[in-house]
């Protein structure tokens, strides 16, 4: 174990030495610092910005957009929400039958109005300048080729959004005793299930979402601890000390820090076989570093392999804003009648089968 | 065809069939969230509700409203409407007291798979359509005017 181990390491160091070497950061003067004189990361930050992760293919090489493509997507974010938010017929009907159309996670019942999206209203400003993607390396800002096994593991994702049927469709498809993917809790997402944060919000690394985008540092001598708003992770970095056994492992790692000047260095292993970034396994090698560069500046990068998944490492970085929010109680079991409904409307639908009714639109 | 579906759905005001999809789809947003809506409602079961709110759960992060909504025959029933995260309409000055019982809202969107009067709210609006929360960036809400200044 201990080869193993030694053998990542040393192919992790070979890999991220760019990373490392590319620090732009220097020695702030006018920073916050604690009593013992290190930089004092202590505060709130609000990461919601409209930059994506990866880079949208048509910029190709383009890392930065001018301050006029910068202001053009802030205006299309808010033409796009007066759009959304304008009233609505009042004496409209209901939904159409089958679902509206939308994609993703809302499976075609549709989201709400936009009361509860949050992704920011402007892009990245990172040292005067808006950067195209939080991906930096490679080139291109898109995360590298993904492996055989993590085509594979993506493509076992790509089954699991479907569009809702409002049938039991995993019966009909794969017969009766078939098992299917509300058989029981366990089987359901982690997210679903309060148990982590979605979109790598508590990562690491720690990526934007489309709501619920603070993040709460709280700082001292021997730990540092990052509250997440998505589903209350918090991660606790312990200053200065080795990483647990390898036997224990969990869904935010094992991290360790350091500082390198005036930067906090965030180490991370040990993941159990279900990360928070999308694809990744327990082999997941994640660096973090953190440099307040002011007053009302954090500036964040990351560095990822996990040669299950990824042909190549990859990092990004991007800004993270004070900001003088509070960071609200997310108490996901209260109110959630969703998991019953969920687990609950399964069984209807399994019944409907066993009785020969397909579908609702049938009875 | 849809007498059964109407018959369970007494309070509901109306159903329609299919063909409201172009302007359905430019007034829903999908959304990556902590559930995934899909697994929780029933696109077969498109429903609009109209009535005064009787009660407020204000979770994050699920907001549940309970709305009383009364049968072309008379009956009453209250309906829960899944509706999203409180804590960024906090942030942009909207508070809980802003959502008070008697408010006549009209809902539209799906019934729960589990066929109980639930529903998510696809749109929410007060009786003369206006958006029952506007709190999202770029709305002209106080949090956005203060953020442009």
């Amino acid at each position: 174990m201990e080869v193993v181990m030694r053998c990542q390491c040393q192919i992790y160091g070979i890999a991220l030495i760019g990373f490392l070497a590319t620090s732009i950061i220097g020695h702030a003067q006018n920073i916050p610092r604690t009593a013992a004189g290190k930089p004092d990361l202590s505060g709130t930050y609000d990461i919601a910005t409209l930059t994506p992760l990866e880079r949208p293919e048509h910029f190709g090489n383009k890392a930065y957009l001018t301050e006029e493509e910068a202001a053009a997507v802030e205006r299309q974010e808010f033409d796009r929400h007066l759009d959304r938010n304008a009233a609505s017929n009042p004496n409209r009907e209901a939904p159409p039958d089958g679902g509206d159309g939308s994609a993703g996670a809302s499976g075609n019942v549709g989201g709400y109005n936009t009361f509860w999206i949050d992704r920011g209203s402007s892009p990245v400003l990172l040292d005067g300048q808006y950067p195209t993607s939080i991906i930096i390396d490679p080139l291109n800002g898109r995360q590298p080729p993904l492996t055989g096994k993590g085509q594979r593991r993506a493509d076992e994702r790509a089954l699991l959004r479907r569009d809702n049927s409002g049938t039991a469709w995993w019966m009909i498809e794969n017969g009766p005793d078939a098992p299917g993917p509300y058989d029981n809790p366990e089987i359901r997402p982690l997210a679903e299930r309060c148990l982590l944060g979605f979109s790598s919000t508590g990562g690491p690394p720690m990526l934007p979402a489309l709501y619920n985008n603070l993040k709460r540092i709280v700082q001292t001598d021997e730990y540092v601890m990052i509250l997440v708003e998505m589903v209350h992770d918090a991660r606790v970095v312990r200053i200065g000390q080795q990483h647990a056994p390898s036997e224990i492992r969990g869904w935010l790692g094992d991290s360790i820090g350091y500082w390198d000047g005036d930067t906090l260095v965030v180490d991370t292993t040990n993941f159990n076989d279900t990360p928070a970034l999308r694809g990744a396994t327990r082999d997941l090698h994640v660096i973090e570093r953190f440099t307040r560069v002011d007053t009302d500046t954090l500036h964040y990068e990351f560095a990822v392999e996990d040669p299950n998944v990824w042909t190549a490492p990859w990092s990004g970085e991007y800004a993270w804003p004070a900001s003088d929010d509070r960071v609200y109680e997310y108490a996901c079991h209260e109110a959630n009648y969703s998991f019953r409904g969920i687990l609950g409307g399964a069984r209807i639908l399994e019944q409907d089968v066993r009785d020969g009714n397909i579908s609702n639109r049938e009875q | 065809m849809y007498t059964q579906s109407r018959r369970f759905l007494g309070p509901v005001l109306c159903l329609i069939t299919a063909g409201f999809l172009a302007v359905a789809a430019s007034t829903s947003a999908p959304v990556i969230a902590h559930h995934a809506f899909g697994a929780e409602f029933d696109p077969n079961r498109p429903i609009l509700l109209k009535g005064p709110i009787v009660k407020v759960e204000w979770v994050n992060p699920h907001t549940w409203i309970h709305v009383e909504v009364t049968a072309d025959d008379g009956t009453k029933e209250v309906w829960m409407v899944e509706g999203g995260t409180p804590n960024t309409l906090l942030r942009r000055g909207l508070r809980r007291d802003y959502v008070q019982p008697g408010t006549v809202v009209v809902v539209d969107g799906y019934q729960s798979k589990d066929r109980t009067a639930r529903a998510n709210a696809r749109d929410l609006t007060f009786e003369d359509g206006r958006k029952f929360f506007m709190g999202s960036s770029g709305t002209g809400a106080p949090y956005d005017n203060d953020r442009r200044q």
